[in-house]
């Protein structure tokens, strides 16, 4: 099958025979593609290996067969996404995220598009943790691992603002007294469902929410969780 | 391959472990070794054999070392107060080449990727901490790759670095010399432009 001008990002390269590369591709109508770039890493390449780089917005030609697809032609659809220091962990924890969380040829254009929103977010300086906060939680929507953000867990009953819950996974928010650990206020998980920032007091909390959600999705922790707490620790 | 000795077959499958040679050319040289150059090919024999058993890496920089401190680092002529990092001992080599660096080297063997498996335990980054506490070192000059991964590993050297009173500097990213701006690659052109020098 021929796609064209398809809308896509590089997640990682590898290399691949002598003068190749193995690209994990995140497109926008395709899903995630594994991609052979031939002949990339010579000299004079057609394509040169910067543009296939991470995080630059491409319009991708491509030769789609079996399992994976042959690159034609890779073209700039806009200007890179330039992460800097902690961006750029940050950038790499969400490529990290999309090949765990989804198969090759699984369509997901929700999860594209929140992933380019991302990526304009981390370069614009914001710090990391509230765009990640909103990837982790539409990536886990886009491929059916959505939280049930505003009503109890069981009974469905909306959530009161100022009451207090944790998150349980699989389950929803159930009532705790307050001041528990990892406790989140009903007033910021509403919040978040709506995609509006919760209460900065509540930054930990929802982190150690969505953490929970991933170790239990994925079955084990991201490797990019052991390096970010490898950093921290410094 | 239809060879007719099972030695040969052998031979010529363990050729094909080589980067870039496939059955046809590990064939050919299967047949030149065993047809010419019988000599050469017992010398490349054991050539191979004793460099897989005792080249190991050195314990200060990692570069590959058949004693246990390398050659560079066990210089006195090499300035202690400068290190630089690098991904590969081919980096390591072309550093070597085209500057006049005196400082040591530290290398990494690798670059930061959570979806390669290598993260700052794999990269030795325990070794390097070490290095770094020993209070001889000065500058860090952090020559990883300009990729994205290159970068994540730059940002994280430059916290260890800075953690450890030490003054991180990375290589500068440009215009190749010689080239012409308009066939420049877009990245490498904003970040020329980005990091443009004063005249004067």
């Amino acid at each position: 099958m021929r796609i064209e001008q398809q809308p896509a990002y590089v997640l990682h390269a590898r290399p691949y025979r002598e003068t190749s590369l193995l690209l994990e591709c995140l497109s926008r109508d395709h899903g995630r593609l594994g991609v052979v770039a031939r002949g990339v890493r010579r000299a004079r390449a057609r394509t040169s290996r910067a543009q296939l780089e991470p995080f630059r917005p491409l319009l991708l030609d491509l030769l789609l067969k079996g399992e994976l697809a042959t690159l034609a032609a890779a073209e700039d659809a806009g200007l890179p996404a330039r992460l800097h220091g902690d961006a750029g962990l940050a950038g790499l924890y969400l490529n990290e995220l999309v090949v765990r969380f989804t198969s090759r040829q699984d369509p997901h254009p929700a999860l594209f598009d929140a992933y380019a929103r991302t990526l304009a977010r981390l370069a614009a300086d914001e710090a990391p943790g509230w765009p990640l906060r909103r990837f982790e939680r539409d990536l886990l929507e886009a491929v059916g691992y959505g939280l049930q953000l505003d009503a109890e867990a069981g009974s469905g009953l909306p959530l009161a603002a100022d009451g207090w819950y944790v998150y349980q996974v699989e389950h929803g928010p159930v009532r705790c007294p307050p001041g528990r650990a990892h406790a989140l206020r009903g007033a910021d998980l509403l919040a978040f469902a709506q995609d509006r920032r919760p209460a900065p007091e509540a930054d930990l909390a929802l982190r150690a929410m969505m953490r929970e959600a991933i170790r239990h999705h994925l079955g084990g922790e991201p490797r990019t969780w052991q390096m970010l707490a490898a950093m921290a620790r410094r | 391959m239809s060879a007719s000795s099972p030695l040969l077959n052998e031979l010529i499958e363990a050729l094909r472990c080589l980067p870039g040679v496939g059955g046809k050319s590990a064939q050919r040289m299967a047949f030149h070794l065993l047809e010419r150059d019988r000599q050469r090919g017992l010398r490349l024999a054991r050539a191979l054999e004793q460099a897989m058993q005792r080249i190991g890496n050195c314990t200060r920089c990692r570069n590959f070392s058949e004693e246990p401190v390398c050659a560079l680092c066990a210089s006195a002529s090499r300035d202690r107060h400068v290190l630089c990092v690098v991904e590969s001992p081919t980096d390591l080599a072309a550093i070597e080449q085209a500057t006049g660096y005196r400082g040591q080297y530290f290398v990494l063997l690798g670059r930061l990727s959570p979806l390669d498996g290598m993260g700052p335990q794999e990269l030795g980054l325990d070794l390097l901490a070490q290095r770094l506490g020993e209070g001889e070192i000065e500058e860090m000059i952090i020559a990883t790759n300009p990729t994205v991964e290159g970068e994540a590993t730059a940002h994280y050297l430059a916290q260890l670095a800075r953690a450890g009173g030490i003054r991180p500097t990375r290589l500068a990213h440009g215009v190749p010399l010689g080239g012409e701006l308009e066939y420049v690659d877009r990245g490498t052109l904003a970040h020329a432009f980005g990091s443009r020098q004063a005249l004067d």
